[in-house]
């Protein structure tokens, strides 16, 4: 594997035009973004800013009003196809197809990519094995808990070996403990698979201990910070929450952000 | 015991006792009936006995029964693949969908009789007419249920099975077909009890084969008995096939449980 190519999102725009009212929404406003290969970035913002339209142009199901997101090269809405089997998505809900057990489940995308059956096989059960479902694999999603469930679209996801890792809220429904649990996997899993992984999440806390970098969206997908943890000192979280929470709230970079390598324009 | 418990028990029991009793009492009523009706004013031949019954149902010619059956399926299955077919080629195209819609919204108020008028109109071939009335209302029903089924798919799972991918056939196939089953299987069963009806009424007219050709023989020479035994027949036809489709329903949506 080459590994994951640099992310560049330039001047991207989505506008959307509500079908009932024929109103327009402006869910990204001219958003440029820079992600490194195998970097980990958690994004931030209130509810409605455009997190998830975000992913929809990332993961190439909607194409952007203007500007790009260009990934080595290539975009994932027009090069739709590039993009089979070197990106993968946890969505908030599950997302599992019910009539297929989470072994069916888990080899679904193999399944599309037409890999023979016996490595289809071992890849499966291996992820299945690394997130505890060794015994679980002929359940079906009706059978599991939440949070088990949660687990095979883990495995759904890791079972290719993507490139690109995106999780939209992935973590949010679940327990405390378990989704602390379940996010440590996610991100150990990431590191050793060398993909380059973006994090939606509500909670603060979660975006810290995802580490490497915070990415807060203001309305539209405004940039209002870009936060490198390793900056901050692990004394200083508190701050650094207290900050981010404040940026949010005025919809306005706070000023502890300041020395920041890059704020808003 | 919980509803669906209570079920499997009837099942596994065979009929409930409720249905035996009220079955029981019909027959004795209708036994009753054909000794009194003479005493009544009513024709001898208009209510026979059961041992009458028993003689025509024993007179049942296998052939036609078998010939019907044909008939039912084949047409099922041609509607099914074509109202399908049609369904899939409307939920990609929008434009396809506002042209043929109102079409097939014309084609389901049309009565069984028109179109039995129309298919002795215009074509010759009895086959033909039969298998013509038959997926002209059977077809839209399997079309109008498949198409609400994958209106129905959730956008979620539309949008996580497209983030990996896939062809188009395998959206369809991996996807929409699946998730569509249970609908599909209850237009089957819809269609089933509507196409037995129906094709008795369509071989009414000028088969020569056939249970529908059998109860014309009947009412010819006025024997009651005889509609009574083909009536049975169909009965039985349709609830066997009913339990064929439940079979296989209960073990493709095992998922469901
Ligand atoms: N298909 C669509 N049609 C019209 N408007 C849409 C569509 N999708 C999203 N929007 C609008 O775009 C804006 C951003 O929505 P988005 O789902 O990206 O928010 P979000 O940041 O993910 O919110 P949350 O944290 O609640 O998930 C919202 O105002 C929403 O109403
Ligand atoms: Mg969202």
């Amino acid at each position: 594997m080459s590994g994951p190519a640099a992310i560049a999102v330039r001047g991207l725009r989505k506008v959307f035009r509500q079908a009932t009212t024929g109103q327009t929404v402006v869910a990204i406003d001219h958003l440029d973004l820079d992600i490194a290969p195998r970097e980990v970035v958690a994004i931030v913002g209130q509810t409605g800013c455009g997190k998830s339209t975000f992913f929809d142009l990332m993961i190439g199901l909607e194409h952007p009003s203007e500007g790009a997101i260009d990934i080595g090269g290539k975009t994932p809405y027009a090069d739709f196809d590039y993009f089979r089997g070197r990106m993968a998505t946890v969505f908030q809900q599950d997302r599992l197809l019910p009539w297929r057990s989470s072994y069916d489940n888990v080899r679904l995308p193999l399944e599309l990519m037409r890999v023979p059956e016996d490595v289809q096989r071992q890849r499966s059960m291996h992820w299945l094995k690394r997130l505890g479902l060794e015994n679980f694999t002929n359940a079906y999603p009706h059978e599991l808990s939440g949070g088990m469930r949660q687990r095979v679209a883990i495995a759904r996801a890791f079972v290719l070996q993507p490139e690109i890792l995106l999780a939209d809220e992935a973590f949010g429904h679940l327990d405390e403990v378990t989704a602390a649990e379940l996010r440590e996997t996610f991100l150990a899993l990431a590191r050793e698979c060398g993909s380059t992984a973006i994090l939606i999440t509500h909670q603060l806390e979660e975006a810290i201990s995802v580490g490497d970098r915070i990415v807060v969206f203001g309305k539209s997908a405004r940039l209002l910070a870009d936060i490198h943890v390793a900056k901050w000192d692990k004394s200083e979280y508190g701050m650094l929450r207290e900050a981010i929470q404040a940026t949010l709230q005025g919809n306005a970079p706070d000023v502890r952000f300041a020395h920041e390598r890059r704020i808003t324009r | 015991m919980s509803h669906d418990e209570a079920r499997a028990a009837e099942l596994s029991a065979g009929f409930p006792r409720q249905t035996l009793v009220s079955i029981a009492v019909f027959c004795v009523l209708w036994q009753a009936l054909s000794y009194f009706a003479p005493a009544l004013g009513i024709p001898a031949f208009a209510i026979p006995g059961f041992a009458k019954i028993w003689a025509s149902l024993i007179k049942i010619t296998p052939i036609d029964v078998l010939v019907t059956l044909a008939r039912v399926i084949g047409a099922l299955i041609l509607s099914f693949v074509l109202g399908v077919a049609l369904a899939m080629a409307m939920y990609r195209s929008t434009s396809l969908e506002n042209y043929l819609h109102p079409m097939v919204r014309l084609f389901m108020a049309v009565p069984v009789v028109s179109w039995i008028l129309f298919a002795v109109l215009w074509f010759r071939g009895v086959e033909f007419r039969i298998a013509f009335v038959l997926i002209a209302v059977c077809g839209p029903v399997f079309l109008v249920d498949a198409l609400d089924a994958m209106r129905g798919v959730p956008k979620e799972l539309r949008g996580m099975m497209r983030s990996f991918r896939p062809t188009p056939s395998q959206f369809f196939i991996k996807l929409m077909l699946p998730a569509i089953l249970p609908s599909l299987i209850t237009s089957w069963k819809i269609n089933l009890s509507l196409a037995i009806r129906v094709v008795t009424i369509a071989e009414l007219v000028g088969a020569v084969t056939g249970i529908g050709h059998q109860l014309a023989v009947a009412q010819e020479l006025f024997s009651v008995a005889d509609v009574f035994a083909w009536t049975l027949v169909l009965v039985a036809l349709l609830f066997a096939l009913e339990a064929v489709v439940a079979r296989f329903e209960r073990r493709v949506l095992r998922w469901r449980a």
